[in-house]
């Protein structure tokens, strides 16, 4: 109270000179206070924060280790040779895969089962010789065969007896008559 | 070359840096406890909130891109530091209801290290009902010595706008504090 009555007289509350402490204004003012030798505490405090921290990431981060160490314009020279190396490789194999792809024939077809899938790697060309060999070989020489084994069942039936003959069908109807 | 450029480019060479981060902490270590203490209101949250205000100046300042002056940059350290802590503990930084201003009070006058009469607590409690741009314009200008231009670059509005709030809270406590 007797520090209101002191301020009552005045013209103005808040000064506007500047205090060489910025403590004491806060204490005039605003009556806060601060423990004797804090900031010297506070500064030794912070600091060893700041070691424990420093100690902390080291221990969390270590230190890279260099396996081997090239000078500069060496290292670039190196990763351009490996890289070229690398394309080199790749399109080499590139280049072998598709003329072997050209290459392929119609064996793929006589040898695999999957002869739509494999059609679609063969030529027009390929496909058509591959279906007239085949029509050749499958179809053509079995008929051929089949007739041949006609002819030769006709000419042995020619072979055998009237007599035989008349006897298989007399015996065959009667039984059919009977049963 | 100024002292802070000086001061920062020291900091940036780690052969300097821990050196210049003791000069750093003695230019700045009471100017930015007792801009935190008027946040935080106590003198223990308010020497953890400077602890890590320090920590985290000392880990970002190679990320400093010298947009603000140092000292500025720092204060913005401070100051989001002091928020993160209220809201770490559940409490408000800024808010304008009897009730909470009545608490705030409560709270500094059981500080232990507050010691301040019955006007000193006046002056609180006004400074508190002020919204929360007047309130840190009228403490970064009257109690931190901070330049019009420092806080203009602090919370971004011009220099006229915060001239005028400073100048009205001012006439506000001029009026009120002897009522």
């Amino acid at each position: 109270m007797e520090q209101y009555n002191k301020h009552k007289g005045k013209q103005k509350f808040l000064e506007d000179s500047s205090f060489e402490d910025i403590s004491k204004r806060h204490s005039k003012y605003l009556g806060t206070q601060i423990p004797e030798g804090y900031f010297v505490a506070s500064k030794l405090s912070i600091l060893e924060k700041i070691q424990s921290e420093k100690q902390l990431e080291s221990k969390i981060i270590p230190e890279r280790k260099t396996i081997f160490w090239l000078q500069p314009q060496f290292k670039f020279a190196v990763a351009a040779s490996l890289i070229l190396f690398l394309g080199l490789t790749i399109w080499f194999q590139n280049t072998h895969f598709s003329q072997e792809e050209k290459t392929v024939d119609f064996e793929l077809l006589t040898f695999s089962d999957d002869i739509l899938i494999n059609s679609l790697l063969v030529d027009e060309n390929d496909i058509e010789s591959f279906s007239n060999i085949t029509l050749m070989n499958e179809i053509v020489l079995k008929a051929e065969l089949s007739e041949q084994k006609m002819d030769n069942l006709f000419l042995n039936s020619l072979f055998v007896e009237d007599s035989l003959i008349d006897n298989y069908t007399n015996k065959s109807i009667i039984e059919s008559i009977i049963l | 070359m100024s002292k802070e450029t000086e001061l920062l480019s020291k900091l940036r060479n780690p052969a300097l840096k821990d050196r210049a981060f003791n000069e750093l902490l003695d230019a700045y270590q009471m100017r930015l406890y007792w801009h935190i203490r008027k946040i935080v209101i106590t003198h223990e949250n308010a020497d953890d909130v400077l602890q890590n205000t320090f920590i985290r100046v000392y880990k970002n300042i190679q990320n400093f891109q010298e947009k603000s002056s140092l000292h500025t940059w720092m204060f913005r350290i401070a100051y989001n530091e002091s928020i993160r802590y209220l809201e770490k503990n559940n409490k408000k930084g800024y808010e304008i209801s009897e009730e909470f201003i009545e608490e705030k009070v409560q709270i500094l006058s059981e500080d232990a290290y507050f010691n301040g009469d019955e006007i000193q607590l006046k002056l609180h409690k006004i400074v508190e009902g002020f919204s929360e741009k007047q309130k840190r314009v009228f403490q970064m200008k009257y109690f931190d010595e901070l330049s019009f231009k420092e806080i203009s670059e602090l919370i971004n509005v011009s220099e006229s706008t915060l001239k005028s709030a400073y100048y009205t809270a001012v006439k506000i406590i001029e009026e009120k504090i002897f009522l």
